[in-house]
């Protein structure tokens, strides 16, 4: 198997050279750029060695201070999210773990159904109805949307990970008197961080990422910071690249290493919530 | 059977699934109930709704952008499907037949799912800029015809493809390479005894037990690439001409800019029973796994 040695192992180091290419080369380009001057960034050919400069970040900030209260909005919004997210999914994936019925099994495959409703769909009727409540351009409407977008996936996720600690320790506890929160929240919640971690991770990238909604529930106190970039994107005035790339490299950078930190959790989530189901 | 099924409240499970089911069930069900009445209505922002039956159903299929945006969105879903399953799969392979510093690979094989479509779409506009991108120099030190997307609606569509694939190859990469690794490694051995070779094993041993990952990857892709609105707003607004309009953006001009909000419902309620039926086979095996295990 391994006689063609030299040339499986050129074969590989072309593969995985394909493969970073193709990842990070987007990334690294509009990264790089964001630290050039004007001319460099509109150099034919492009060239790998230019004098660095911050004067993207600091017309970012000097013309865009609405981008770095996106930021603020955006961060205010995931977390937000996640908490409501993580903490009414691992209720539920509780309860899916341990109870056993029909009605019960029928609002778990509700559930799932629930996942194949496109968003965009709902915002037909939650656009007046948002309206109405006084509640568009506010955190709360975004939260509320991205919480319940992933609190199906969420509860699916919780479930695969809540199986996995022995009943006993339920058992246990219950002879001891406690009641049901007192089980979730005494033996249940400190053995199942790994799976709050996943649905956190799901729910942290798409809230931090998210568009659409964004796009139409807020315009100016609540919005995030994708909604600003985009609005840089189709500024009237023609597009200011390197102010751009500026934005798009702080907006994507927290989230990215975040990402690359959290792998595990998220293959592990994304297996739990797709594979299993 | 177990100590919980004998529990003395019976309310407890109901009572923590509670809150996800409200949230679900008044944020996204009735909504899309209200959609569904909506449809057969004549309503605009701030007029009374009045019934007209199948009318706006019949505008909808009636209207050559409507068909227009669907042919669109079936090309794209097509090719951005299954080209991410592909490329999935080969990165897959490549990746559980050993690579060095696997962790190094993987992050940098997951790092465009934590890319926003915004920044995407900032990203592989500039690489394929007709005048500076550095996609389209190489394209034309190659000699190939250039990507001209915001002008030729078959360049942008194809852009959009190429973003829609690299924003969610790490998905399918992710399911299909968890399925990899759980076939189990004696399989292999038992065929290379057995004198299989590399083809043998992957056609009798890799694709048969890959299957359901497949599937399941395939089948999240294609109800969610239905779905795709930011990456075709951003780049193309549906233009030139709303010749590059998907299923989603043609909703939302209906509904947002033309204010004919019964048209836009029923386009969902399209859009919704599309989803549907591409789930069917899903939801019944599922349904039957769940109903034989309560």
């Amino acid at each position: 198997m391994r006689r063609r040695r030299p040339l499986a192992r050129a074969a590989r180091a072309l593969g995985l050279a394909a493969i970073a290419l193709w990842s990070l080369l987007p990334i690294a380009m509009m990264a790089l750029s964001s630290f050039k001057a004007d001319r460099d960034i509109f150099a034919v050919p492009q060239r790998l060695a230019f004098t660095p400069t911050l004067a993207n970040y600091v017309g970012l900030a000097a013309r865009w201070g609405d981008f770095f209260r996106g930021l603020l909005n955006s961060a205010i919004v995931t977390a937000g999210a996640t908490l409501l997210a993580v903490a009414v999914s691992t209720l539920a994936g509780y309860a899916y773990s341990r109870y056993r019925g029909r009605a019960l099994t029928f609002s778990a495959f509700f559930l799932i159904f629930i996942r194949l409703l496109p968003p965009i769909v709902i915002t037909l009727p939650l656009f007046p109805v948002v309206n109405q409540l006084r509640l568009n351009d506010t955190h709360l409407v975004l939260i509320l949307l991205y919480a319940t977008f992933f609190v199906s996936l969420g509860t699916i996720v919780m479930r695969t990970f809540i199986d996995q600690i022995p009943r006993e320790l339920d058992e246990a506890a219950s002879v001891d008197g406690a009641g049901v929160l007192q089980i979730v929240g005494r033996v249940i919640l400190p053995l199942c961080g790994p799976g709050m971690i996943a649905v956190a991770v799901f729910v942290i990238v798409y809230a931090w990422n998210e568009f659409l909604f964004a796009f139409i529930f807020t315009t100016t106190r609540a919005k995030t910071a994708p909604l600003v970039v985009s609005e840089m994107i189709g500024a009237v005035e023609g597009v200011e690249w390197g102010v751009l790339f500026a934005a798009s490299t702080l907006q994507l950078l927290p989230i990215l290493i975040f990402v690359v930190l959290a792998q595990k959790h998220l293959m592990a989530g994304l297996t739990a919530g797709a594979v299993k189901d | 059977m177990t100590a919980t099924a004998t529990a003395p409240r019976p309310l407890a499970p109901w009572v923590l699934v509670a809150p996800v089911q409200l949230m679900v069930g008044l944020i996204i069900f009735i909504p899309a109930l209200y959609v569904l009445w909506l449809s057969f209505q004549s309503s605009s922002f701030g007029q009374q709704a009045v019934f007209v039956g199948l009318a706006n159903y019949a505008q909808v299929l009636g209207d050559a952008y409507f068909w227009h945006a669907l042919r669109n969105t079936i090309v794209v879903v097509l090719v951005v499907v299954h080209a991410e399953l592909l490329a999935g799969l080969g990165l897959a392979l490549f990746v559980a037949a050993g690579v060095p510093w696997r962790p190094v690979v993987l992050a940098i094989i997951l790092a465009p799912y934590a890319v926003s479509e915004v920044s995407a779409v900032v990203m592989w506009r500039f690489l394929f800029d007709p005048d500076v991108g550095l996609a389209t120099r190489v394209l034309q030190a190659l000699h190939l015809p250039i990507l001209e997307w915001s002008v030729v609606p078959a360049d942008g569509l194809a852009l959009v493809c190429l973003l829609s694939v690299w924003l969610n190859l790490p998905f399918t990469f992710v399911i299909l390479y968890a399925g990899r690794l759980a076939i189990p490694t004696q399989l292999y051995e038992a065929a290379e005894i057995d004198g299989a070779r590399p083809w043998q094993q992957f056609r009798r041993v890799t694709l048969p037990l890959l299957t359901p990952a497949m599937l399941i990857a395939m089948l999240f892709r294609y109800i969610f690439a239905f779905r795709l609105f930011s990456e075709v707003w951003l780049l193309t607004q549906g233009g030139p001409a709303r010749s590059t309009e998907v299923l989603a953006v043609y909703l939302y001009l209906e509904a947002f800019r033309y204010n004919a909000f019964g048209v836009a419902a029923a386009t969902g309620w399209l859009l919704v029973l599309v989803s549907l039926v591409l789930a069917l086979w899903y939801l019944r095996r599922l349904y039957r796994d769940m109903a034989r295990h309560a």
